[in-house]
């Protein structure tokens, strides 16, 4: 930081000197009447002003920052997927449908965070991003990510839920696609890649080595989805009866480990 | 009397015993005639150690970016709800489509205790044993245990997947490449061995819990990135072979004692001692090395300058050493051809498969000598 410090002088002080040279050049050329001269070292002496003023308030910040903070990006995509998801996933849509620049480094402090901003003073903001909860245990489900006004079984894990979760955010990106392109504009490359990648483990989705179809991905997530929905929720409903009745709200949010009881000892 | 426990105990001295690992447990059954290696296991001798001191450093550890890529791919097949890895035993064992349930044991209620993931890991394998309605068909980051020359050993393999034929496979996720349907055959080995280890141990597991050990299947699914790309592909690996070579193995180590017998009772290979006091106690236990060893042994390269020393033919390899059954070093073999050891006749198709060998080598110098004059 010094050293930034001394560089930044170094520069003002060439600037400054500069300017005083300048400025005694330019009364000299008046004085011999040399009007052209005058233009061009006034023109000169403004450059150099303007370099001055940058170099004193140097602008650290960079061109293209995003517009929305990271907790809002992730919201956005975990909205558009509907279902607790991998923080590479939610990277993954956010880079393709909102050409976002979260990275997944960002989103490990994350949820520590929110949960820190809850405890301290709850329901202060509108929504929270907490962990999805295992049906066994009602721990916190290790990596992913889910929102706190989602309904409380929808933000449990269950045994069957991983797939069905693929499945549903496979036809949530394909319906976005097909609104995208519905309404007249196109979905990016990376939203294409990220559907025939996810169209690849569905069976009877995808042939070949093509761009996945959309239409043609909904149908068969479908047809898979319907095998494993109805189990799958009656084993999240029984959990979440669980949770609402034994965990209190923070836990409800954050999940109740094995740890959790010395941690909030400690 | 001394206890073989005692025994190893003191061979060790005084310093921390060294836990066996899935890895060095592979290694064992890699080689399973070397005393040496068996000895220096047995009493959890810190082998990296001993092998400096005497001189010979293995150059060798686990490499940062070998151990990212594995991750990153194993992250990879899992990524998705094990979206790749579902897709895979769909081909190869036929897994149907709603067997999809999956639990992760890497953790229980976050808390990664050793103890409490095994006990978590039997609870559930217990019950898709018992019960094929409602039960799991992956089991993430299962934790299974084995006693090993009295010491327990946490083993940990990629994934257990359950089938609804009612039998349990492991699953190992590995990142060397299968190119056009072949890889690289020591990968190979390796892998099936330290899957045949996994086999082992849940076989074990399952005897301790009074269900039918042949429920697990010593057919591993393998899964690899396919060709130049990143693309995962499976393929089944029967390790009967390598299980029959571990149990021996295994055996042979708790029976330790029969080897200790065999040594001096005051035997000692504590590093306070000098590299050529070490070396001499080192030697006292009978080494089998083979060039495979290199790869897998912290010790390898002193067994090498011994085997080389002393002209042994092991330092050849396996192949040439079974070739000359019998013999046991180079001069030996040098004098059966020279005609200065008279061949015995158990000896007499070994030299007449050594002369004509000499023969073509023969003919082929000439050849060359030939061609160069012209």
């Amino acid at each position: 930081m010094g050293q930034l410090v001394g560089c930044v002088t170094v520069e003002l002080d060439d600037l400054e000197e500069r300017i005083t040279e300048l400025r005694g050049e330019i009364r000299l050329a008046k004085a011999g009447g040399d009007d052209a001269k005058v233009r061009r070292l006034r023109a000169e002496l403004r450059k150099a002003e303007r370099a001055w003023d940058d170099a004193l308030e140097p602008d650290f910040e960079p061109d293209d920052v995003p517009l929305l903070p990271i907790r809002e990006q992730v919201h956005q995509a975990l909205t558009l997927l509907g279902v607790p998801s991998a923080t590479k996933m939610i990277v993954a849509v956010n880079e393709a449908f909102f050409a976002g620049r979260v990275t997944t480094t960002q989103l490990t402090s994350l949820r520590r965070d929110e949960e820190k901003s809850f405890r301290s003073s709850p329901y202060a903001r509108p929504y929270y991003l907490c962990p999805a909860l295992t049906a066994e245990l009602l721990s916190p489900a290790r990596g992913l990510l889910a929102i706190s006004t989602w309904p409380m079984d929808v933000r449990i894990i269950g045994p069957l839920s991983p797939r069905t979760g693929f499945l549903t955010s496979a036809i949530r990106v394909a319906e976005h696609i097909t609104r995208l392109t519905g309404a007249g504009g196109d979905a990016s490359t990376e939203a294409y890649r990220l559907l025939t990648r996810m169209a690849r483990n569905i069976p009877g989705a995808t042939e070949g080595f093509g761009r996945a179809d959309p239409a043609r991905v909904i149908s068969a997530a479908d047809a898979e989805l319907v095998v494993h929905l109805e189990s799958d929720r009656r084993h999240r409903r029984e959990a979440a009866e669980r949770a609402t009745a034994r965990l209190n709200e923070v836990t409800r949010l954050f999940g109740a480990g094995l740890k959790t009881a010395s941690r909030s000892a400690s | 009397m001394s206890t073989p426990n005692h025994r190893l105990d003191a061979l060790r001295g005084d310093a921390a015993p060294v836990d066996h690992n899935a890895r060095t447990i592979a290694a064992l059954a890699g080689n399973p005639g070397c005393d040496r290696r068996a000895v220096l296991d047995a009493a959890g001798i810190h082998k990296q150690n001993t092998a400096v001191h005497l001189g010979h450093p293995a150059p060798f550890g686990q490499s940062p970016f070998a151990l990212a890529r594995a991750r990153s791919f194993e992250e990879l097949v899992k990524a998705d709800g094990c979206a790749h890895l579902l897709r895979l035993l769909r081909d190869t064992l036929g897994l149907s489509i709603p067997e999809v349930a999956y639990t992760d044991i890497a953790d229980v209620g976050g808390n990664a205790a050793h103890q409490l993931r095994h006990t978590h890991t039997r609870a559930e394998l217990r019950r898709a044993a018992e019960d094929d309605e409602r039960s799991c068909t992956l089991f993430d980051h299962p934790l299974l245990k084995l006693p090993v020359a009295g010491h327990e050993v946490y083993l940990e393999p990629a994934v257990i997947a359950f089938q609804i034929g009612g039998r349990f496979h492991i699953v190992e996720i590995k990142s060397f490449a299968i190119i056009d349907e072949t890889a690289d055959s020591a990968q190979v080995a390796a892998a099936s061995r330290l899957s045949a280890l996994y086999v082992y141990a849940l076989k074990a597991l399952f005897e301790a819990e009074g269900i039918d050990p042949d429920r697990v299947s010593h057919e591993v699914v393998l899964v690899c990135p396919k060709d130049f790309a990143n693309h995962p592909t499976a393929t089944l690996l029967d390790v009967r072979q390598q299980l029959a070579s571990l149990r021996r193995q295994l055996s042979r180590l708790t029976g330790i004692d029969r080897i200790l017998d065999r040594l001096p009772p005051d035997l000692s290979f504590t590093l306070d001692q000098s590299p050529a006091e070490l070396a001499r106690a080192i030697r006292t236990v009978e080494a089998r090395y083979a060039p495979e060893c290199l790869s897998s042994c912290e010790m390898a390269y002193f067994c090498r300058a011994d085997a080389r020393a002393c002209g042994s033919l092991d330092a050849l390899g396996r192949t040439t050493r079974d070739d000359l059954g019998g013999l046991e070093s180079v001069d030996a073999v040098l004098d059966l051809v020279g005609g200065d050891l008279l061949a015995s006749p158990e000896h007499a198709e070994i030299l007449g498969q050594l002369r004509h060998v000499g023969a073509i080598y023969g003919e082929h110098t000439e050849a060359k000598a030939v061609a160069w004059a012209s």
